[in-house]
């Protein structure tokens, strides 16, 4: 279908959310203020290695407020993400601890009337200290033979594990013969990679609100990317009933990633919630969340071998993953981080060991991307080298063996796999080299001056969720509900989140396509556990793909019904088969009418309100849905930056960002995704990173006045940066569509590194490139020239 | 001790009974039923919590709530009026410019007051501008679309467009 054709998608609309956000009484879960509410402070561990000996309470129990330590919440382990299946899904979590294993770790919490009330018992606490130890920060340290245990047991499923050399998990993989096929090749690149520790920087807080009822039940307002997952884990923890909990979707203020795994606060708060029989809610401060959640630190080394003509013969991966203290998606992280390695380019013979290892640090977490931002970086460098090595343009030698059209993708790890139907990289890449002017493009040794420019490319993708056509580790499962109301406007109902990126918005359209009625007829409805169907949770990029194939289903049966209903109206119509739906826009409603007769019709007002009179039974339908595949969403960058070989600042001169989206549902929305992923990536190549001090401490000690992220003045000129879509189509997505959300910031980095080799003829290993290292490394260049 | 402050909110008197240490982002919040000024670092590094205090622009979460005793506050539930949505907000929506929403109330506060002090800026001058906000979902690149819209739009004289709340 030509974009022509489509009556919504790929027009512009204005989001259902918009006026409440732009006049700011959309409502998040952190602007709930209930009656008789406490509010709550978390005692988390002063210390980054220690043992609990005793918590002193009377003092702040003395104040008034209500105190929960270890003693006071079950002390069963967990995993506060439940997007794997069980049995391999790794547990090393309690709601509190009396074993610190980062300097932030939950060790008690109080409750009361004010926020002040509460700080004062907080630091009313009285808590001793055993076994300080010094910790461990860094993952080699970590892995030698005599270092401390992090963790001793911790659960995989219900299997018991003893953990060895801190190493919290392995996955090893490999297919040919790697050490031959090095042998053989003409050239072997060989590199050694350290990503940064990313703060999400989220604007939102992580917060939680719990509300008592009198029947035993609560209700929960939280962060999140899943609602139900929410409601599943507090289920398991505590022992209660899920129809005894509530969980409520709100808007979510920005997450990246950060709310895939229910945030500590949550059952938390939960306890306390248990404990006072009052309504509880804790927002965490900005100080309190940066200590919460960063994104993976992977130590790469990568060795990749290629013939003299330009084919890659070997590529090996070892993934070393500074976990920090607990595991929250380490496992199924070294299955896609492998899947994003063998899914960039077709390396023939592969061998792949991942490590996850524990050190006294901050928790890591999927972070936008979930390791793709990682792997693509270090594999783009490798591939610009290997490139320039043999004399092949850049552009030329990816195309020449990148994985495309017709090959295996498996970016979700090993046991989630499918075939490529759609794929815009060539036309992506064509395009790019013209728009970003590619034969302007200079060696970095004709650069002088000053200010030097240069010219890069970075290719990547992601999936499109995590579905596969058989069962793998990764769930992937959603539903909708769709409803008539008896005005003939349409009750849209989901579980699945909106970030932000409008991917509700999107299904609105889907919805509206499917059935030839305008979205402005279809409410999003705000919902909740107890009404809506299980969705995994929003992530994976899979929004719009997932939610959107489910939507397609909930509408094609929903219209079924319509026009079966409706067939017993227009008599005269031959069959359902011969019934429209469509707008009348005199009317102003939705109406059903015989094809070529558009004077035979009946609205969708009067059909669902005889539908219910007559019992014919309401016009609703409900559709679960499990994705089939999880189809690549290319993206490829390309960039141009200045650097300053004085200062070392490097500045974006020019953007051009490509998605292969396939079919583009909203168009504003998408570019959107390019932009803000090209800020972050941005941030990720050149800025952003935590640091520790030895203790164990956050050398910006949780400020973000020492964790900048990119500002207004940080972007390239509006003229300056360019978005642009390939022309496919995803047979496999809803009216061919597919995700966009991490894709948009995965090719990033490689394309900014290899845009400042370009300009300066200096490759970096190490994540960020600042001012300093740039400037560092020009001067150990001109030592050695 | 509580310090009895008088001062117009969004145009209405409000009278209340404040600490003396209370801020004045925590008051419009949890007492005044405001939650569009929000909190996200509470060091005056976003821009989030930005309300008007007799028209200029101020971190409300580094105002105490006793200062504005005797002045104007308008916050962003304040801008649009008689149900209409002032040309900034409007082009926020038209200019796709708002994502998670979170940052959302700070910028167009921002915005609104620049196109006060300079009915023509240029695009570095927005960006200059609107420095001080934050923003983690849009690259700031449809913000600034919606900034030169807006001002466009107020350029021709309709300064205010009818959207129904």
């Amino acid at each position: 279908m030509t974009e022509s054709e489509h009556l919504f998608i790929g027009k512009r609309t204005i989001r259902k959310d918009a006026i409440p956000k732009v006049t700011g009484t959309m409502k998040f879960s952190s602007d709930y203020y209930i009656p008789g509410m406490l509010v709550g402070r978390i005692y988390k561990s002063p210390y980054a290695f220690a043992d609990v000996r005793h918590i002193d309470t009377s003092e702040a129990e003395r104040m008034g407020a209500v105190v929960i330590t270890p003693d006071d919440v079950p002390s069963k382990l967990f995993n506060p993400r439940l997007v794997s299946v069980f049995e391999v899904t790794y547990k090393d979590y309690q709601v509190l601890t009396k074993h610190p294993r980062y300097l932030g770790d939950a060790i008690a919490a109080v409750a009361a009337p004010t926020e002040e009330k509460a700080q004062r018992a907080l630091e009313a606490l009285r808590v001793e200290f055993d076994n300080i130890r010094k910790p461990i920060l860094d993952p080699f340290e970590a892995m030698s033979p005599n270092a401390p245990q992090i963790h001793d047991r911790i659960l995989k499923g219900d299997e018991r594990i003893d953990v060895k050399n801190n190493v919290g998990c392995v996955l090893e993989y490999s297919e040919g013969d790697v050490d031959k096929a090095l042998k053989n090749a003409d050239l072997v690149v060989e590199r050694r990679f350290k990503t940064n520790r990313r703060y999400h920087m989220q604007l939102e807080p992580k917060t939680a609100l719990c509300i008592p009822h009198s029947d035993g039940s609560i209700t929960i307002y939280s962060t999140t990317q899943t609602i139900h997952n929410t409601r599943i884990l507090i289920g398991q923890i505590f022992d209660i009933p899920l129809s005894k909990i509530n969980v409520v979707k709100v808007p979510i203020g920005g997450s990246f990633g950060s709310s895939i795994q229910i945030n500590p606060v949550v059952p938390i708060t939960v306890a306390l919630c248990l404990k006072a029989r009052k309504p509880v809610k804790i927002t965490l401060t900005r100080e309190e969340d940066i200590y919460d959640h960063v994104a993976y630190q992977m130590h790469f080394k990568i060795r990749a071998g290629v013939t003299k003509d330009g084919r890659l013969v070997a590529g090996e991966l070892e993934n070393i993953m500074d976990i920090g203290a607990h595991q929250i998606q380490a496992y199924p992280l070294l299955g896609t981080a492998l899947g994003w390695f063998v899914s960039l380019y077709k390396w023939r013979n592969i061998r792949y060991v991942g490590k996850a290892v524990y050190t006294n640090k901050v928790p890591t977490c999927a972070f936008r991307g979930y390791g793709a931002p990682q792997v693509s970086w270090a594999v783009e460098t490798v591939i610009d080298e290997i490139a320039e090595k043999l004399g092949m343009d850049p552009v030329d030698f990816r195309l020449m063996n990148y994985v495309g059209k017709g090959d295996v993708f498996w970016g979700q790890g090993p046991t989630v796999k499918s075939i490529i139907r759609s794929d815009g990289v060539p036309e992506l890449m064509e395009r790019g080299k013209k728009l970003i002017g590619w034969h302007r493009r200079r060696l970095p040794s004709e650069k002088t001056g000053r200010y030097r420019r240069g010219i890069g490319v970075g290719r990547s993708f992601h999936t499109s969720g995590a579905g596969g056509p058989i069962s793998g580790e990764v769930i992937d499962y959603t539903g909708s509900i769709l409803k008539v109301n008896e005005d003939g406007t349409i009750d849209y109902i989901t579980a699945l989140q909106d970030h932000g990126g409008g991917t509700l918005d999107a299904h609105v359209k889907i919805i509206a396509e499917e059935l030839g009625v305008p979205p402005d007829l279809i409410n999003l409805v705000w919902s909740d556990t107890q009404t809506t169907l299980y969705d995994v949770c929003t992530h994976a990029s899979r929004g719009t793909y997932v939610g959107g194939g489910a939507a397609v289903q909930a509408a094609k049966q929903l219209k079924e019904k319509i026009f079966n209903y409706a067939i017993r109206v227009l008599e005269k119509a031959v069959s359902p088969d011969a019934l429209r739906l469509g707008y009348d826009k005199e009317l102003k409603q939705a109406v059903v009418y015989v094809v070529d007769n558009p004077n035979m019709k009946i609205t969708l007002k009067d059909l669902a309100t005889l539908a219910w009179q007559r019992n014919w039974g309401t016009i609703a339908t409900t559709v679960t849905y499990r994705s089939k595949a999880a189809p690549p969403s290319f993206t490829v960058y390309f960039v141009e930056v200045e650097v300053d070989t004085y200062t070392g600042k490097v500045r974006p001169v020019k953007v051009i960002g490509g998605a292969d989206v396939g079919t583009v549902i909203n168009p504003d929305f998408a570019a959107g995704q390019l932009h803000g992923g090209f800020a972050q990536g941005w941030g990720m190549t050149v800025l952003e990173d935590t640091p520790y001090l030895e203790n164990g401490e956050l050398m910006n000690r949780g400020f973000i006045t020492d964790y900048k992220i990119v500002t207004a003045q940080d972007m390239p000129k509006l003229e300056d940066f360019q978005v642009i879509f390939a022309h496919t189509y995803e047979p496999t997505g809803p009216h061919g569509a597919k995700g966009l959300g991490e894709a948009a910031l995965n090719s990033v980095a490689g394309a900014v590194a290899n845009a400042i080799y370009n300009a300066i003829g200096v490759r970096f290993y190490e994540l960020p490139i600042t001012p300093e290292k740039v400037l560092e490394a020009l001067k150990r260049r001109e030592g050695g020239e | 001790m509580k310090i009895p402050i008088h001062f117009i909110l969004n145009g209405e008197e409000v009278s209340v009974e404040v600490e003396p240490n209370e801020l004045l982002l925590n008051l419009l919040r949890e007492k005044l039923g405001l939650t569009g000024p929000k909190y996200v670092c509470g060091i005056g590094e976003c821009g989030a919590c930005t309300v008007l205090l007799d028209g200029e622009p101020v971190l409300s979460c580094l105002t105490l709530a006793v200062d504005v005793d005797g002045h104007e506050v308008t916050t962003i539930e304040g801008l649009a009026k008689d149900n209409e949505l002032t040309a900034v907000q409007k082009a926020f929506i038209e200019e796709a410019a708002v994502q998670c929403g979170y940052c959302t109330p700070g910028f167009i506060i921002m915005i609104d007051k620049l196109l006060k002090e300079n009915p023509n800026p240029t695009e570095e001058e927005i960006r200059e501008y609107i420095r001080g906000n934050l923003c983690r979902c849009t690259g700031y690149v449809n913000i600034v679309k919606a900034a030169l819209k807006a001002a466009e739009e107020l350029r021709k004289n309709t300064s205010l467009i009818k959207i129904k709340k």
